[in-house]
């Protein structure tokens, strides 16, 4: 039974260290995506307000023309947010995929689908904000449908995200998820919902005091109710972190406790600070600013300590598991080298390579059929060696293949790789030149007889005129091949004739007297040479 | 085989990343370093002269190359982590491991790229009359971050690729410096100063109003178009020159592949038909006649955007059966792991497959063979599709061809397995040919227990 093994290459960077790199990445990225939620959240609230409140003109252009209007002064620094959480998001992602390879990429094939959907989500999103922040107005109507648009797909993506890092979390119900059609069971749905808001919650929090601080500067109307804003988001987020708390699946560590702890009394103190000062009295950021900070990083940290509880026994086991795989692979690796040394020295360039590479293992090394895989086929690759043919015709064999047997299509080479492949089997066993005559001695008799049972018999799969296009034979697979273009020297096509053609719909006829059948080779073989068989066969009884 | 299976769906995964790839070629080159180094020319132009004009010019392009680069940009190149990670994600966490350091340092790179592009873009007002300077050395502050950038990940590029010395010794700086580096660097530097050029003259015909700065202007870019196309083509020819033999014949395959490039008259006569058009744009906007340029530019850009996607799609195809020389298959079987396949089967060492299918039958064993060792090129019904693959085929051949494909075709992994299992994925393709099964989750290929339960 196999096991779940990490990635084997070895670790690039110490495990302590890459933790701490990705923590602190971690935490720059989550900032930025908070504010960018949370402007796009507080502009959206914002124009849907003005619109409320009559303050929007008739078209959407405010009615105090002189300065930008307050949503989108709100957006204009959505595109800073934004460009500062995609880029430092790449820190993080790198990290945890060489730390956590196995928890991470399994949560996220599992979830692919929606993992892919998120660069879509992230550009119609961004486009869509930069849009609405734009100086121009349009129609608020437009605006409207813009803005709904742009929030519903900003709001899915920390969504999607949750969803991959809820599953990564908890190897345990990986199975489940999988068998569950990729549903959440109910306490995993629950424990994914609240965290969801509590990004949320955050994003409103991050997002008003930064507006507080860096949009609405002096304006007391709008700190008001940004201050307002944050008051609510605080709120929400002890309501909501209460619930996450007790939706989780595994223990705090002492450690969590210690962070909740300190988490909690700053979330109070900011409350407490917001509900006063929402009196009137501005804020100072020299102690908002630090708390809110500090808050963010205890809350991660207990985010921190919950994840490492949930990848510890499975990370060290993975890694062990690893190290018995390669172990196991060592045996094998010298030789995987070699034959990549090999591989790598052939160059598919010349008709010799191309044969012995591509075409060999059925045909053989001396073209004969008989190649070390021959004696799989249902239909016996064709002897090479026998073929007389025209360069016209095998390029649209070797080209296009030959259905119904197990000869492929070789397309992907180019014409003049084909070309040097038919020069090699030209110049190696005369493919192109013209079949030897018959040496068999055939009477008149038996090549009238010949003619009359070519045409009453052969002729009806492999036409009068040996084309092979008549109504019998053009849906057969293989094909019976185009006399004119194609024979065999004499010996092979009489063995042809007499046993027939092993898995295609070519019957022996080895009841026909020998005669008969060098007769029938004759008839063949002046196809392909565009003589009738008449006056050819006036030839066969002067050799009498 | 250590993470739960996804195909992308009809389009199969290999297109996906590509496409995602190619845009982010076209927006990473062509405007965050290419269209971002004319506006602070532009700028800088201005600045010398104290023109005004060519300021505003300048002023006028940032915005919109701003917002490309931080939406379609940025998102494409985070998309280049995400495709790849939910489609072949065991390759990008092995690539990982060999490239952690370089990655990281791009990163923070590409950080500071957005901090100083992002200041530049906000500062231009604020940063005027004597402080103009300083705005100027901003930008071309930028420039050095972005030529830094694609000289990192050109050395991580390279090396999927054609390296010669990483899969003897291991060695992470045979591996980034490998041989292409230098003519991939000198090509995309090239490249992004051309669709650069392309793209700035778009924005200055099409956008701005100032016909006298027009004709001036046009002149400077049409010149700086044709300077980079020369290096540009030397390059290329360079690049093509250092590759391996054996991973060049597979260059022509590339094209070969689609159908309407396969006889090679065409698709060389397409070359010069668009070489020609850029030829044509560059002469237009050097004689200054903005109606002739504005006529050409289009399709003249269509044809730089076409050798950049070809150059990419070129590098991607010539790795052949490889994702990490020496290493791992394109399909992510290891190359060792190859060989214990061949012994001790790959059905027995499939986490996932083992977890999920209770009751092993045809088809699911079968679909499981197919989705690792054919699932990163083939699909089911999609494009590349395997069942036009093997069309006309009987089980048999099948049965021959999948124990040869690395030796028949020269771009193709080998099949891992036993007898046994490619006698099953055989009779599985036979079947599928017939229609005689189906699929409960194709993305998946793999019946998900529960399912059989509706």
């Amino acid at each position: 039974m196999s096991v779940l093994h990490d990635i084997l290459l070895p670790l690039p960077v110490t495990e302590m260290l890459a933790r701490g790199l990705l923590f602190a990445a971690f935490a720059l990225h989550l900032l930025f995506v908070l504010m960018m939620l949370g402007t796009g959240i507080l502009a959206f609230a914002y124009f849907t307000r003005a619109w409320w409140a009559g303050e929007l003109g008739g078209a959407g252009a405010p009615t105090a023309a002189s300065e930008l209007r307050w949503d989108k002064r709100v957006l204009r620094t959505f595109l800073v947010h934004k460009s500062m959480a995609v880029v430092l998001g790449v820190g993080p992602l790198l990290l945890i995929q060489v730390v956590f390879s196995i928890p991470f990429f399994t949560a996220l094939t599992i979830f692919a689908p929606l993992w892919l959907l998120i660069i879509l989500f992230l550009i119609a999103a961004s486009l869509s904000f930069d849009a609405l922040g734009h100086k121009a107005h349009v129609h608020r109507h437009v605006h409207l449908a813009i803005g709904l648009f742009a929030i519903v797909v900003l709001l899915a993506i920390p969504g999607f995200f949750a969803a991959v890092l809820v599953s990564a979390e908890n190897p345990d119900r990986w199975l489940s998820i999988l068998r569950g059609r990729f549903a959440f069971d109910r306490p995993l749905l629950i424990h994914w919902s609240l965290r969801y808001l509590h990004v949320l919650g955050a994003a409103i929090v991050f997002a008003s005091a930064f507006h507080y601080f860096f949009t609405a500067k002096n304006d007391s109307a709008r700190r008001q109710s940004l201050v307002r804003w944050m008051l609510g988001g605080l709120l929400a987020q002890v309501a909501i972190g209460i619930g996450l708390f007790l939706s989780l699946l595994r223990e705090p560590t002492f450690s969590g406790y210690v962070y909740l702890f300190v988490g909690g009394v700053l979330a109070a103190a900011l409350i407490g600070l917001a509900a006063f000062h929402s009196g009137g009295v501005p804020m100072s950021p020299r102690f908002v600013v630090p708390g809110l900070v500090v808050l963010l990083v205890s809350m991660l940290l207990v985010r921190q300590g919950f994840q490492d509880r949930a990848f510890g026994a499975l990370i060290p086991q993975v890694r062990q598991n690893a190290e018995e795989y390669q172990k196991k692979l060592d045996s094998y690796t010298e030789q995987a080298v070699k034959d990549y040394r090999g591989h790598i020295q052939i160059v598919y360039d010349n008709g010799t390579t191309i044969y012995a590479r591509s075409c060999s293992f059925c045909h053989g090394t001396e073209g004969q059929g008989d190649g070390p895989d021959a004696h799989y086929l249902s239909v016996p690759p064709e002897n090479l060696a026998a073929v007389r043919s025209t360069k016209a015709y095998l390029y649209l064999k070797i080209s296009q293949g030959v259905p119904g047997s197990g000869m492929p299509y070789f397309s992907y080479f180019s014409p003049p790789k084909l070309d040097s492949l038919i020069a090699y089997l030209a110049q190696t066993w005369g493919v192109l030149a013209e079949p030897s005559p018959v040496t068999a001695p055939v009477s008149k008799a038996d090549m009238e007889a010949a003619v009359q049972e070519y045409q009453r018999t052969c002729a009806q799969c492999h036409g009068r005129d040996g084309r092979s296009l008549t109504d019998v034979s053009k849906d057969l697979r293989p094909q019976p091949p185009d006399f004119t273009a194609f024979s065999l020297q004499p010996q092979w096509s009489f063995n042809v004739i007499t046993n027939g053609y092993r898995g295609t719909a070519m019957p022996g006829y080895g009841s026909l007297p020998e005669g008969v059948r060098w007769g029938l080779v004759k008839v063949v073989q002046e196809k392909r040479m565009g003589g009738s068989a008449a006056t050819r066969s006036d030839a066969g009884t002067d050799s009498q | 085989m250590e993470f739960p299976y996804f195909q992308f769906p009809w389009l199969g995964d290999g297109l996906v990343i590509g496409v995602n790839a190619v845009i982010h070629v076209f927006i990473s080159h062509g405007v965050s370093i290419g269209l971002v180094s004319m506006v602070v020319l532009a700028e800088y132009v201005g600045w010398r002269r104290g023109e005004a004009g060519w300021d505003s010019f300048a002023k006028a392009a940032i915005k919109p190359t701003v917002i490309i680069i931080t939406s379609l940009g940025a998102m494409t190149g985070v998309g280049i982590w995400f495709t790849t990670s939910a489609m072949v994600p065991s390759g990008i966490g092995s690539m990982l491991r060999v490239f952690f350091w370089p990655w990281f340092i791009e990163w923070v790179v590409f950080a500071m790229e957005v901090v100083v592009l992002v200041t530049y873009y906000f500062t231009w007002d604020a940063w005027s009359g004597p402080r103009k300077r300083r705005h100027v050395y901003l930008g071309g502050s930028y420039m050095v971050l972005a030529g830094l950038s694609a000289l990192i990940i050109t050395g991580i590029l390279g090396f999927m690729l054609t390296s010669d010395g990483w899969p003897w010794d291991r060695s992470f700086w045979g591996a980034f410096f490998n041989p292409t580096f230098l003519p991939q660097l000198a090509w995309r530097l090239s490249e992004a100063l051309v669709m650069g050029a392309a793209f700035v003259m778009i924005f200055l015909l099409f956008w701005h109003r100032d016909l006298a700065l027009q004709r001036e202007a046009l002149r400077l870019y049409a010149t700086i178009l044709a300077g980079a196309a020369v290096p540009m083509a030397a390059s290329g020819w360079w690049w093509f020159h250092v590759v391996p033999s054996s991973f060049k014949t597979h260059a022509v395959f590339a094209f070969q592949m689609m159908t309407g490039l396969r006889e090679t008259p065409w698709f060389w006569a397409g070359h010069v038909v668009l070489v020609g058009l850029v030829a044509l744009a560059v002469a237009a906007g050097w004689l200054r006649s903005g109606v002739m340029a504005k006529l050409l530019i289009l399709p003249a850009t269509f044809g730089v955007l076409v050798f950049a996607a070809e150059y990419e799609w070129v590098r991607e195809f010539i790795r052949g059966p490889y994702l990490m020389p020496g290493y791992m298959y394109a399909n992510t079987v290891l190359l060792s792991e190859h060989e214990l396949f061949r012994q001790e089967g790959m059905l027995k060492h499939a986490y996932w497959y083992n977890r999920l299918a209770q009751t092993p039958s045809l088809e699911e064993e079968g679909a499981f063979l197919f989705a690792q060792n054919c699932g990163t090129c083939h699909t089911i019904g999609g494009r590349n599709d395997i069942r036009a693959r093997f069309r006309g085929k009987p089980e048999d051949a099948i049965f021959v061809i999948l124990g040869r494909t690395e030796q028949m075709i020269p771009f193709m992994p080998a099949f891992s397995g036993t007898d046994e299992e490619r006698t099953k994925l055989a009779r599985f393709i036979t079947q599928l040919q017939r229609q005689a099964v189906h699929l409960e989750a194709p993305a998946r290929y793999t019946r998900i227990p529960g399912q059989e339960q509706q």
